[in-house]
This record gives C-alpha cells, structure tokens and sequence, in this order.
C-alpha cells in the first residue's frame, strides 16, 4: 500500500481501532492530527503527502487526504516520516529533536508518548510502499486476520 | 454640549454636559470625528472604566480655545491627539518607555476623552495634522501609532516574513506597517471575509482563513518551510494567542497587540525549545510623528478600514451594539460629531472660536 494513500489510511485506522493495547493508551484523549510528508524532488518525491485522521477517546473515527485545521499538525520531509517507519529514528526523539516539526499542545502530544511509539509499531505491521528513492525501504509488513 | 459618558459595563449615555473650559497650559479641541476602539468595546462589556468618564481616545478636530500660557498653537488648527500623557518622571519615563509610566494618563480612559463635541487637552497632546489629511483621516492616527510604534519594537528586519494575525484597525495597520518596514510577505489569517478582501487590497501576500485552512500547513508552504520571522497577534481571540508559537519559527518573535480578556494556555515548552522571544505593544506615543508623515505621503491607508460613520446619538445602538454581533461588519466605527467644515471663527477673549 502507498503511504498516504486512502488505502493505507483505511488500513491505519483499521489496524489501530483492531489494537487493544494502543485504545487503552488513547483513552481519554480526542485529538485531530494533520501530517504533512514534505515533498524531497532530489529524491524523487515530487508532491508532499498530506493526511488526516480523528481519534476519538482511543478509536480513529475518520482519515482524510489533505490538509484542514486540525488540533496538532506535524510536519517532516519524507524521509525522516521514513526513517521513523523503518525504526531507524523514534518518534518521540524525533520530535524532541524538532525533526518532527509540531503546531499544537506540544507537551500533550509528549505525555503520550507511549501511545504515539506504539501507534508507530502499529504502522510498521502495515506492508508499506515508498516513493521515489525511499521505495528501496519499502515495509513487508504482516498481514492481519 | 453633547458628550458619550460610560455609566458602566453596557450603559453608555448620550447626553448634555457643560461644556468644558481649558486650565492653564491647555486648549479647548471641537471634536471633527471619534472612533470606536477595541478597547472601549472590551469596557463596554466588562465595565472597566470609571463611571462618568466621557469616552474616546481616538479623535481629531480644531483647536477652538486656549488656556492661559499656551504658545506656539492657534485656533483652528486641525489637530490629531495622542492618548498617552506620561508624567515624564518616574523611572519609565526616565528610561524613555513613556508607555510603562507609572502614572499614566489617558484621554477617554482616565481622562475626559474625545467622544464629546468639546474637549479640552494639555498641549503636550497636540498633534499637527499635516496638509491633505483630513480629521475624518486623523482620527486613525492613534491606532495607526500602535501599530507603527509595535512594528518598530519588533524584531521584523527588511526581508523576513510577518504574519498578522486578525484583520482588524489594528492588524490591517500591522500589515500596512510591516511592509513600510521592509517585510518580504505578510501573510494574515482573519475570518471576516470583509476584512480579508482589505487586507489583501492594502497587501496582503496571502489570506488563510482558521476554520478551513491548516495555518500550519499554509503558513509553512508559504515561507519556504521555516514560518515567519515574526508574528503580530492583532486580535483578542484567544486560538489566535495559542496557534501564534506553533507558526513562528524557530528563534522568531511572537508580538502582541492584541487584548485577550481570558487567561490562554501557553506552551512555554516550545518558547524554551525553540527559543522564542514574546514581547507586547503597548500604545504608540512617539510614533505620532511618523504615522503621521506616513497618511500625509499617503504610504499608509486608513479610508478602508472606515466600514461605518454614525452620528454622537447612534452610538451604542449603531456603534458598540453593532460591533459586538457575531455577524458584523463593522472595521473601524467612527463617529462624526462636528465633521470637518470650514467654520465661521469668531473670538471670545480674543482667544476663542466657536
């Protein structure tokens, strides 16, 4: 599956709302994110990628393509969403080390950060299609019943 | 004469006052035209003005009188009036921050102000309106001055990118300031469609809109990815306080012009992290001088921002009551109370006009 693509984000929020243990940790939180993949033409991403998606109190209720205002924005180039995908790079460090470019209540987003480490092993369980140069770390992924 | 007094949070009355005398040291002003501030709004629904006060601290109009001792004035000069009367000796004023005074006084907020046909002011408060701007022009100059004087305490150097945030007198004058300072863009965010067409008219780079635009999103996109140099909050919208520290980029400077009433949260995590800089704008003495320079070279506009013009009598009604709808198309509310005509001039004491 392309990420971004409404296929792959039909599969996020299938494999998320599916996950126990990530739904205990999102509990109590209702929270829209925008994440902006920064086009790298050097590398063969010639568009950015942008998506959407609403968690309600642990449960994904809606995705989108495209931006709309949402309560936290996180933005990167491709690659570095890459690099956190294939674990090379933490999602939290990342964002600590302003990477990961956030708009929003930067500590609430913080305080979760269990919750946002194990969304990313979530994502990881997704076979992943890269663009551009990055297809040569395309995830495997593992399929789900 | 007729005067708008403030009887207290949502009572303003229009009514007759005696008309006052100057003192010594001061000129008796016949009031061309008054506007409506922001901040006389926010006292009409909180109350935070004294009781009896007359209203207005954004007028011009032609001085009718003079106090005893006064030089270097004379009667039916058009005159614009700055709101800040530093007492020129406590510390601030020493330092040369008049607008930290620590006993300051201000026309229509401590003082008897400009909503009235009459005033009367301490020279030290007279702006000359140079020729070719009109009182109807030169009651903006106040709110012109704080945005000038809050543009020149900013961090904005020639070639960065500003973003305002709310179009209103206030933001509208921002952009317009910002420019004259050299910014490559300014980029606003404001709802009101009304208000975004001026701001693009006055020039705007760009007009997003909170509600169907993603500001991060946009705002990156438009300034190559690292967010304005400097970001101007012009409103009292409390989203617009919070979402200014996520805009700005790194190293950059939040400045506030607006009033927000209501405590906001803040992240102070990312004004460590990213080491922003948050400064206020408080009034704009000093920068009279130059706002005014600006309207009579005509490089700065205030005729778009007028939405309204309403007479002394229709001023809660037409004036406050309409400003405050949700709906509203209200920018700048003046109120003509003797407008500028050519007036008979006759002397009383041989230093008198009516």
């Amino acid at each position: 599956m392309k990420l971004g693509s409404m296929e792959y984000l039909q599969e996020v929020m299938k494999r998320s709302n599916a996950d126990e243990k990530y739904r205990a940790l999102a509990k109590g939180q209702f929270e829209t994110y925008t994440l902006v993949l920064e086009a790298e033409p050097d590398k063969g991403v010639k568009e950015p990628v942008i998506v959407g998606f609403d968690c309600r109190d642990g449960e994904f209720v809606d995705i989108w393509q495209g931006a709309k205002p949402t309560l936290f924005t996180l933005s990167a180039p491709y690659g570095t969403w890459v690099d956190v995908l294939r674990g090379k790079l933490g999602a939290t460090k990342a964002i600590t080390m302003r990477k990961l470019k956030v708009q929003g209540p930067f500590l609430q987003l913080l305080k979760g950060g269990e919750r946002v480490l194990h969304w990313v092993e979530i994502l990881r369980t997704i076979p992943t299609e890269f663009e551009g140069d990055y297809a040569q770390y395309n995830i495997p992924g593992k399929a789900q019943h | 004469m007729k005067a708008a007094i403030f009887r207290g949070a949502g009572h303003i009355e229009v009514t007759e006052v005696p008309t006052p005398e100057p003192m010594p040291g001061e000129v008796l002003v016949r009031v061309h035209y008054c506007g409506i501030c922001g901040t006389d709004l926010e006292a009409y629904q909180t109350g935070m003005y004294e009781p009896g006060l007359v209203i207005g601290h954004e007028f011009a109009g032609e001085i009718v009188a003079l106090g005893e001792g006064v030089q270097g004035w004379a009667i039916g000069e058009r005159v614009t009036i700055d709101n800040a009367l530093p007492c020129g000796r406590c510390w601030f004023c020493r330092q040369g921050r008049p607008s930290l005074c620590q006993e300051l006084l201000s026309p229509g907020i401590t003082l008897d102000g400009g909503m009235a046909e009459y005033v009367r002011l301490p020279v030290s408060l007279l702006h000359r309106l140079p020729q070719g701007v009109s009182t109807r022009q030169g009651a903006l100059v106040e709110p012109l001055t704080i945005a000038l004087h809050g543009v020149r305490s900013s961090a904005l150097k020639p070639g960065d990118w500003a973003l305002v945030l709310g179009a209103g007198p206030i933001g509208l004058l921002t952009l317009q300031c910002a420019l004259l300072a050299g910014a490559r863009q300014v980029l606003v965010v404001e709802v009101n469609p009304k208000r975004a067409a001026i701001a693009r008219e006055l020039g705007a780079s760009y007009v997003l809109h909170p509600q169907r635009d993603n500001l991060a999103v946009e705002v990156a996109a438009r300034t190559d990815g690292l967010g304005p140099d400097v970001v101007y909050v012009c409103t009292g919208a409390a989203p617009a306080f919070e979402s200014a520290l996520g805009l700005v980029r790194r190293g950059g400077q939040v400045f506030v012009l607006g009033l927000c009433p209501e405590p906001v949260p803040t992240d102070f995590m990312s004004v460590v992290l990213s080491e922003l800089d948050i400064r206020g704008g408080y009034l704009g003495h000093g920068a009279f001088p130059a706002a005014l320079d600006y309207l009579a070279q005509g490089r700065v506009r205030v005729d778009p921002l007028i939405s309204h013009e309403i007479a002394l009598e229709d001023v809660v009604e037409q004036g406050f009551e309409q400003m405050l709808r949700p709906d509203t198309e209200a920018i700048k509310v003046l109120v003509r109370i003797g407008g500028e005509r050519s007036v008979k001039r006759k002397t009383g004491n041989g230093k008198r006009k009516t």
